[in-house]
């Protein structure tokens, strides 16, 4: 992997003659993630120079290459501005959880942006909950503000694309549905694991067609296509940039069947438990691995 | 004591200060105290102190705690023993603002938890018996806007409506709080108006959902200040009304609410909490003539007025956001 900051300065330094190649660098690629996709096509220009000189210097670098062991992934965006997940959004899902018809208009509801953890984090187990669940899905990183876009444009502002795991509360979403609205099911600290890492949306020309799966403890549980999506992300992106989306907003965009609430049949009750290992991925995109532990 | 977030003109974008009302004037915390504290010899290191115990945020100073409070203390007396206009920086800056010549920001730029506690369908209310639990909704911290600033009616809705609320500004972090502890967390109060699309609220209503309906540009009116730590005496007698041009729509107090302190501390805590989170309760949370009263519908062009005395006031004119689009 490549250290991207060390490697633009020493692109900087050394290709351009650049004095101050190191604070030139830090501006010009940000210093995060939301930054990095605020800045747009300079810090991608940027970021390409970067890997073109690590290529072309596979030996040197002074550190820009190092080996992905020595590295702790955390989530590509750690904490977004909105995290918006589309509920109801797969028609086999819809199928399974026993609702009549899909919904008219896009449904989605706020993850508390503070939920958000890396691939390989644990999934906090809280003692407030009986029926934990899983929900693979693939998450749409916004690179730029945006307000009232058309689906034919909706692409143009997309940064990228990682893999999302919904974890949910099943018990506590049906007790807030009583008279609320679902937040703390779905909002416990850890309950959105995002990455392995950004996809710049340029690598996938065709984000509508992607396999999803997850599994827990090896066996398969989820295994489905993004083609299924009842709102697709161009009408996602279109519907929910009315309330304005910017750089860093991420949009999820719901699962398929075979959530633990929908999968027929598991018998006894199946839920997810103490030191069981959830595995998300999306094809193309990455794998998520996160350990259930008891808090 | 009521306390501000706001940027002078000679203030760069970023760089927030802090204020403290007193009388009529705007007192900037930074400067006040290391003019107060120059005096004491030692003027070096007076503006690094100072900005110590007065940081750029009202979040960062509410986590100093008791420390910053007495500095707090130690300010206002000097303030009034000085008079607001003599008072000077440790090299003769301005300190004592007109409220006009601050640009007053939203007190609370970017909680991890915005709360507000609500049903979200009230038809089903009579069901509910009195202690069930406080459920609430997410306000997006991008939707805030303080007094002053316009409302502005969203395009994709024909039907929007406004409920006054009071925001408990939590001082004092912590995880799954008890219910007898939970006063001890709270640092302060402020005005809310939760703006909301009826008619899209309505719609994700029937999936148990709310958040375009909940969260657009200037969906969530917050300020002016913090009033900061009142008695809980005083905090539940504070009255909150709601005018639109001029005439009263919503009155409530604290103690009117479904829900107490109590609970929604130890609610909402199981997630956790922090300083500068908030949580928020409002008119439609609170029983008038045995019921709860309702949100009250605007219109373009109309004045909204929240105000409460020992707070202040949230005005705000209600504009049109362009054509209906569908």
């Amino acid at each position: 992997m490549v250290d991207l900051h060390t490697a633009y300065a020493s692109h900087l330094r050394e290709v351009e003659a650049n004095p101050s190649a190191l604070e030139r660098a830090q501006v010009t690629l940000g210093r995060d993630m939301v930054e990095f996709l605020k800045r747009g096509d300079k810090a991608l220009e940027a970021a390409r120079k970067a890997l073109a000189y690590a290529s072309g210097n596979p030996s040197g670098g002074a550190g820009a290459i190092l080996d992905p062991k020595e590295i702790r992934l955390m989530s590509p965006v750690p904490r977004p501005g909105a995290l918006v997940s589309a509920g109801k959004n797969f028609s086999d899902h819809v199928a399974e959880m026993a609702s009549k018809k899909g919904p008219s208009s896009p449904v989605a509801f706020l993850k508390l942006p503070g939920t958000v953890i890396g691939p390989e984090d644990d999934i906090p187990y809280p003692p407030e909950v009986k029926n934990l669940d899983y929900e693979v899905e693939l998450a749409i990183i916004i690179g730029k503000a945006c307000i009232d876009v058309s689906q034919d444009d909706a692409f143009d502002y997309i940064a990228g694309y990682a893999a999302f795991n919904d974890i949910s509360a099943r018990d506590i979403i049906r007790s807030e549905n009583k008279t609320g609205i679902h937040l703390m099911g779905k909002s416990f600290p850890g309950f959105a694991p995002m990455g392995p890492y950004l996809v710049t949306a340029d690598e996938i020309p065709d984000p509508q067609n992607l396999k999803l799966k997850l599994s827990v403890n090896g066996e398969t549980r989820q295994d489905s296509n993004l083609s299924y999506m009842i709102f697709k992300i161009r009408e996602m992106i279109a519907y929910w940039s009315q309330m304005g989306l910017n750089p860093g907003d991420v949009l999820t965009t719901g699962t398929p069947r075979g959530v633990a609430a929908g999968r027929k049949p598991d018998q006894p009750p199946w839920w997810l438990k103490p030191g069981d290992l959830v595995e998300a991925e999306v094809e193309k995109v990455g794998r998520l691995h996160n350990r259930i532990v008891a808090e | 004591m009521r306390i501000y977030l706001g940027l002078l003109e000679s203030s760069a974008p970023n760089q927030t200060r802090i204020f403290v009302a007193v009388d009529t004037k705007l007192i900037d915390l930074p400067l006040a105290y290391a003019g107060y504290l120059s005096l004491s010899g030692d003027r070096s290191t007076a503006y690094e102190r100072a900005s110590f115990y007065f940081p750029e945020t009202i979040s960062a100073f509410v986590v100093r705690g008791e420390q910053s409070l007495q500095a707090l203390e130690e300010v206002v007396s000097y303030v009034h023993k000085i008079g607001g206009d003599d008072l000077r920086g440790p090299a003769g800056e301005k300190v004592a603002y007109d409220l006009a010549e601050v640009r007053v920001l939203p007190p609370l730029q970017n909680p991890e938890k915005s709360f507000v506690i609500g049903f979200s369908d009230r038809s089903r209310l009579e069901a509910v018996p009195r202690a069930e639990i406080p459920t609430g909704f997410y306000k997006l911290p991008q939707t805030f806007v303080t007094s002053g600033k316009p409302v502005i009616w969203p395009k994709f809705s024909a039907e929007v409506d406004a409920d006054a609320c009071l925001a408990l500004v939590i001082g004092k972090g912590g995880k799954r709080i008890d219910a007898a502890r939970a006063w001890d967390h709270i640092a302060g109060v402020t005005l809310l108006i939760d703006i909301t699309a009826r008619d899209i609220n309505r719609r994700e209503g029937l999936t148990t959902n709310n958040l375009l309906g909940k969260n657009f540009p200037s969906s969530t009116c917050l300020g002016p200040c913090i009033l900061l730590k009142p008695t809980r005496a005083e905090l539940e007698a504070l009255e909150v009304e709601l005018a639109m041009d001029g005439s009263i729509k919503q009155q409530f107090a604290l103690r009117d609410c479904v829900f107490t302190i109590e609970q929604m501390i130890a609610r909402w805590s199981i997630l956790g909490i922090k300083p500068g989170d908030f949580l928020a309760i409002g008119a439609s949370m609170a029983i008038q003539d045995n019921r709860l009263q309702n949100p009250v519908p605007l219109k373009i062009g109309s004045n909204l007025r929240c105000s409460s005395p020992a707070i202040g006031e949230l005005s705000h004119q209600v504009v049109s956001g362009g054509g209906q689009r569908r």
